[in-house]
């Protein structure tokens, strides 16, 4: 029984592997497809894409800088997801967060940076948190669809959001839409100039980490992955079921608040109109890559952030548009969750129901 | 300006402003009867819209304009649809996939053809009015017969749609596939051509959306969606999965769109504000839909 058992494991995991093999060289054959079809000068772009992020340690510094939000957002959707929680408000969470933050900072410039910059995280994970609360408590309590209810909020949260930034906290000195930047004393030390690569990188490596731990060593990670599962067991386990519809969508929205204030604090310094946009659903790829696996979460927010800083190479040094990496980002998304069962006899389709419970399900 | 023709204004602009949302809601009507959440609305009609106005503007012919329109969003539904079925991918993950690709599509196209990735005017023919004539009626005039050829399509389709879910086999199947999955396996039929259909049909009909939102336009704007397919979602639900109740529902949305446009002239909010109502109309009444529901579960 037991060896039966494993084999089905070891054989869920080869095919998890098969998925994701597939999935990474599809979008890079996507990436090459367009760049080809699209680019005046097809070499030119096909190098600046995918060797640009590593050819100086601006470049290549910069890349690993934007692993930051994405590591804390990957994290957040991981925790979403491997408990049954479809968060996509994560781009008014992470957009709500660095705003926060800002206040923070502009509202304490002479207090002790230390203090002020765990402040501001914690005013940017607060402010994530209520975002994201807003959906679950909507969901336990009076059963809200969280998938619809996280975008429409979140839909809202950046126009309230892009309100602040473009009217009362604006900075009337600059002609950008912008607020104020924070003080040099508040920003994050700097590690590799001249690139913006700061200590933020340890704030999100840490997480990681802490996450990791949490997942898989204490009883919340344990109930979270029970609930996660699926079906009456987990009330059967004596698990309180209503917490975890909504207190993992409160957790996912603090991650994202915490990515927007690491952003300000570590490259971005002020909050301009749309500064985080797209991040959002960047981290629903890094959780979907890591198959909502905290460490794997790492390795995930680094292959996103290379697809990013290769686009952005292509922005300065061709005609194509960095919208690229959203297409490649499509082909990541159709495939992930893609099983790929060559020569084996197709079941019939799961519901939809079900589909909500294979997305927690964590190998 | 006195009261009534301000109001006959409004409510012909929120007839106008229904079209595209009836169109993408009675699409994932379909979609949700097999049992599907259908989250790629909001890119298909963005493929439709680009595409549209696009092909209309090269061939210089309306008709072949929509038609590309509709071809561009119901190939992109194919492979959505194909890859959830075939491949077992999750709906929602690939949903947004498509969301995904198409904002990134006609941005690299919008790039790549008119070197610019913000607003293409385009030099097309205003949609006709078939009953043009009939217009000047008070009152009724401007608000239903003012409309141009595809919001009266919108309409016709809200019935044909009626009929088909509830008077055709195709449509019992389509409805069975959702409700009893079972029975579909049991008379030797695939569950998977009936989604697969019914993700197809809102392939089209959100062509059409699109197509109407830049045709009335005669402009490509980026985000020219602004989150119409997911108001669209919340239709279906608000309307209780039936064609006339997702009429009612897109009219109240698309009163609260056409109010949002007035508000700005006269009342002075932000416009981020005024661009959040449709969105905060949609929320309320997701919200609202559900504490009547439970409400209803008691009583029971």
């Amino acid at each position: 029984m037991i060896s039966m058992a494993e084999n089905k494991g070891s054989n869920q995991k080869n095919s998890k592997l098969r998925g994701l093999i597939i999935t990474i060289v599809a979008s890079f054959a996507s990436a090459f497809l367009l760049l080809l079809i699209f680019a005046d000068d097809p070499p030119s772009a096909l190098r600046l894409f995918f060797l640009s992020p590593f050819s100086n340690t601006y470049y290549f510094g910069n890349m690993i800088a934007a692993m930051v939000p994405l590591m804390l957002g990957g994290l957040g959707i991981s925790i979403a997801f491997a408990s049954r929680n479809f968060n996509l408000g994560g781009e008014g969470q992470i957009y709500a967060g660095g705003l926060a933050a800002v206040a923070v900072c502009l509202a304490f410039p002479d207090g002790s940076p230390f203090l002020v910059q765990i402040l501001a995280c914690l005013a940017g994970a607060f402010a994530g948190a209520i975002v994201g609360s807003l959906s679950g408590i909507l969901k336990s309590r009076l059963g809200v669809d969280e998938l619809i209810s996280s975008f429409l909020i979140s839909a809202i949260v950046v126009l309230i959001v892009d309100y602040f930034i473009t009217g009362p906290m604006q900075d009337k000195s600059s002609n950008f839409q912008t607020t104020q930047s924070i003080g040099q004393n508040l920003r994050f030390a700097r590690i590799l100039p001249p690139s913006l690569l700061s200590t933020g990188l340890f704030l999100g490596l840490a997480s990681c980490l802490l996450a990791k731990i949490i997942f898989d060593r204490t009883r919340f990670g344990y109930e979270l992955r029970v609930y996660g599962e699926g079906g009456e067991f987990a009330r059967y386990c004596g698990i309180n079921t209503e917490m975890y519809t909504f207190l993992p969508m409160g957790i996912s929205g603090a991650m994202h608040g915490l990515a927007g204030a690491a952003m300000i604090l570590g490259t971005n310094y002020k909050a301009m109109k749309s500064f985080s946009s797209g991040i959002g659903w960047n981290a629903i790829s890094v959780a979907l890559i890591a198959h909502n696996d905290p460490l794997a979460v790492i390795g995930a927010a680094f292959f996103i952030a290379y697809l990013d800083a290769g686009a952005k190479g292509l922005m300065v040094g061709s005609n194509v548009s960095s919208e690229i990496v959203s297409v490649v980002q499509a082909v990541i998304f159709y495939l992930i969750t893609a099983q790929f069962s060559f020569g084996q006899k197709r079941k019939t389709r799961k519901p939809s129901q079900a589909d909500r419970q294979s997305i927690g399900a964590r190998s | 300006m006195n009261f009534t023709s301000n109001l006959v204004a409004m409510l012909s602009g929120a007839v106008s402003a229904m079209t595209p949302l009836l169109f993408a809601a009675l699409g994932g009507l379909f979609t949700e009867l097999t049992g599907m959440l259908n989250i790629a609305l909001e890119g298909m009609i963005t493929l439709g819209a680009f595409f549209g106005v696009y092909g209309s503007a090269l061939t210089g012919n309306l008709a072949a304009g929509i038609a590309l329109g509709i071809a561009a969003s119901t190939l992109v539904s194919w492979i959505y649809g194909e890859i959830t079925l075939r491949l077992k991918a999750n709906e929602f993950i690939t949903g947004l996939a498509t969301n995904l690709l198409a904002t990134g599509l006609t941005v690299i196209l919008s790039q790549k053809l008119f070197n610019t990735k913000g607003v293409v005017a385009f030099n097309v023919a205003p949609l006709p009015v078939l009953t043009a004539a009939l217009a000047k009626i008070p009152v009724v005039g401007p608000i239903f017969f003012g409309q141009n050829i595809l919001a009266q399509l919108s309409w016709l389709m809200a019935i044909l749609s009626w009929i088909l879910i509830r008077k055709t086999p195709l449509g019992m199947r389509i409805r069975a596939t959702g409700s009893n999955q079972k029975a579909i396996i049991a008379l030797g039929l695939k569950p998977d051509h009936y989604k697969l259909v019914a993700i197809l049909f809102s392939g089209i009909t959100c062509g059409l959306a699109g197509s109407y939102l830049s045709l009335n336009l005669s402009a490509y704007v980026p985000n020219i969606s602004s989150g119409r397919g997911w108001i669209a979602l919340v239709a279906i639900y608000l309307g209780g999965r039936k064609p006339s109740g997702i009429l009612a529902a897109c009219f109240i949305f698309a009163l609260a769109e056409s109010f949002s446009n007035y508000a700005q002239g006269f009342l002075k909010i932000p416009s981020e504000f005024v661009l959040a109502i449709p969105y905060a109309a949609s929320l309320l009444a997701l919200i609202l839909g559900s504490l009547s529901k439970r409400r209803g579960d008691q009583w029971r």
